[in-house]
């Protein structure tokens, strides 16, 4: 009897342990959960759809970058015009934090030195072919932007207070922006929105020499935005977002002319724009290839009539274990504004007029190469960056047929080096 | 685009049955599968493309600045 009883006690301890076993076998140890959390709570390891905490390291970056047009070919010149066009140096400073549990904060300043000469206006040249008008002399400006955004962390999301200033010799911008997100679905659904401003104001330089521009204008800009992301497994995201901004005030470019039936006037824009973006983002990981790619694609459009695709793909390969190489390529193509035209032969009947490369029909790919080196020094961890992006517009890069280039349309290069320290 | 659309939803709804739990997201909380892995560069780009094209820049926040030129 007593064998009988120990016998059954035996076979219930077995069934038992064969149950915890099996308990086990269907979810992760303790210690791989606690590491896997831990690992999440490092900075900038917060996944897109996980970022409920403030940073617990700070992070700074530096970059320099150099910003080079290149010259206008000297068939698109008006003769004895200036070729040569912008170039801009570039000092972006940015540092990033967490002040307690529950709050974070970033701030960026950027200070950009820019020269050279840039479009003015275009006239008809032999056969009635445009030509560009260069500005007369050599600008020299600078531009400060800084901007400060703060971040309260909840348990599934967070809400984010921002203000910027941005100024340069003839222009002051304030803006902020309010946002929020908020997570669902077990952290597999996150759904964001904000809101901004920016009220701008412009005091055009030379108005003594050059009596057509104004004196000071004003413009204010104010945009709504809502996203959604999405954890479609275990290694990927996608991402859908709508921004809507609408433009009011002075929206012409001061610094440009339309040629209007021989005799060059002043850009005239509508004072208000109405303006739409939908931005789809995936990201993928290749486990096997220990690598990462990006896939964006924006559709725009706006009550200026202009509408533009934009493809972006990215690939992120880690080689070595550390070592970061990441070619890029963009695809961009826009319509026209409806008012735009190289020049003009005879004034519209809405007033409105402007020969802008901005607001022409035209299409642009650019292709790019970074590489980032992390290391160790006093057991802080640092990172070196190197980049380089080609940029590249022609009408006949347009989607749609394109009849006449504009002329000014630009091409530049891109040089950047910077270093990343986490303290 | 209809379709493309239609497939997006689908493969939300899809992922919505199947959530992937923490310990799972290895691959997702890797930097270079943040959004904008590189908020300089981001910023940069949104701010030239600002001032050289005529579209409106997807996403949150936006940059100050004239852009005139």
């Amino acid at each position: 009897m007593r064998r009988k009883c120990a016998s059954r006690a035996a076979l219930r301890r077995a069934r038992e342990r064969r149950r915890q076993r099996r308990r086990l076998a269907r979810r992760p140890s303790a210690m791989v959960r606690a590491l896997t959390a831990a690992a999440l709570a490092l900075p900038g390891l917060a996944s897109p759809a996980a970022a409920d905490s403030p940073p617990t390291q700070a992070r700074s970056d530096y970059h320099y970058s150099r910003y080079a047009e290149d010259a206008v070919e000297s068939k698109k010149v008006a003769a004895g015009s200036e070729r040569d066009r912008y170039e801009i140096d570039i000092h972006q400073f940015r540092f990033e934090t967490g002040i307690s549990d529950r709050v974070g904060f970033n701030i960026d300043i950027t200070h950009e030195a820019m020269s050279g000469a840039t479009p003015w206006y275009v006239t008809p040249g032999p056969n009635g072919t445009p030509v560009q008008v260069m500005t007369q002399a050599t600008i020299e400006e600078a531009r400060t932007d800084a901007l400060l955004a703060g971040d309260y962390y909840f348990d599934r999301g967070k809400a984010t207070l921002s203000g910027g200033v941005s100024s340069e010799n003839d222009y002051l911008a304030f803006n902020g922006g309010l946002g929020g997100e908020r997570q669902f679905n077990d952290k597999n659904t996150t759904l964001s929105a904000g809101i901004g401003a920016s009220f701008d104001r412009i005091t055009p330089e030379d108005t003594n020499k050059y009596p057509t521009r104004p004196h000071r204008e004003n413009k204010q800009t104010y945009d709504v935005y809502l996203a959604a992301s999405q954890v479609l497994g275990s290694a990927t995201i996608v991402q859908t977002s709508v921004k809507y901004q609408l433009g009011t005030g002075y929206l012409s470019d001061p610094y440009k002319l339309a040629y209007v039936a021989g005799t060059p006037e002043t850009d005239e824009r509508p004072d208000l724009r109405n303006q739409i973006s939908w931005l789809t983002r995936f990201r993928h990981h290749f486990r096997s290839a220990k690598a990462s790619v990006h896939l964006d694609y924006m559709l725009y459009a706006d009550d200026w009539k202009m509408y533009s695709h934009t493809f972006e793909l990215a690939w992120y390969q880690t080689l070595f274990d550390r070592f970061l190489l990441v070619p890029s390529a963009r695809y961009y193509s826009q319509s026209q504004a409806e008012f735009y035209a190289p020049y003009f032969t005879a004034p519209r009947g809405d007033g409105y007029r402007s020969s802008d490369y901005r607001l022409s029909p035209y299409g642009a790919y650019a292709f790019g190469i970074k590489a980032e080196l992390p290391f160790e020094v006093w057991s802080l961890n640092w990172a070196l960056t190197a980049a380089y992006d080609r940029y590249v517009s022609g009408a006949d890069l347009a989607l749609q047929k394109v009849d006449v280039e504009n002329p000014g349309l630009v091409s530049y290069n891109l040089f950047t080096v910077g270093v990343t320290g986490r303290f | 685009m209809t379709r493309c659309l239609a497939l997006l939803l689908l493969a939300l709804a899809c992922s919505g049955c199947a959530p992937v739990r923490p310990w799972e997201r290895d691959a997702l909380a890797r930097p270079d599968m943040a959004w904008d892995p590189d908020p300089l560069g981001a910023q940069l780009g949104k701010h030239i493309q600002f001032s050289k094209e005529g579209s409106l820049d997807g996403g949150p926040g936006g940059g100050g600045g004239c852009g005139c030129n």
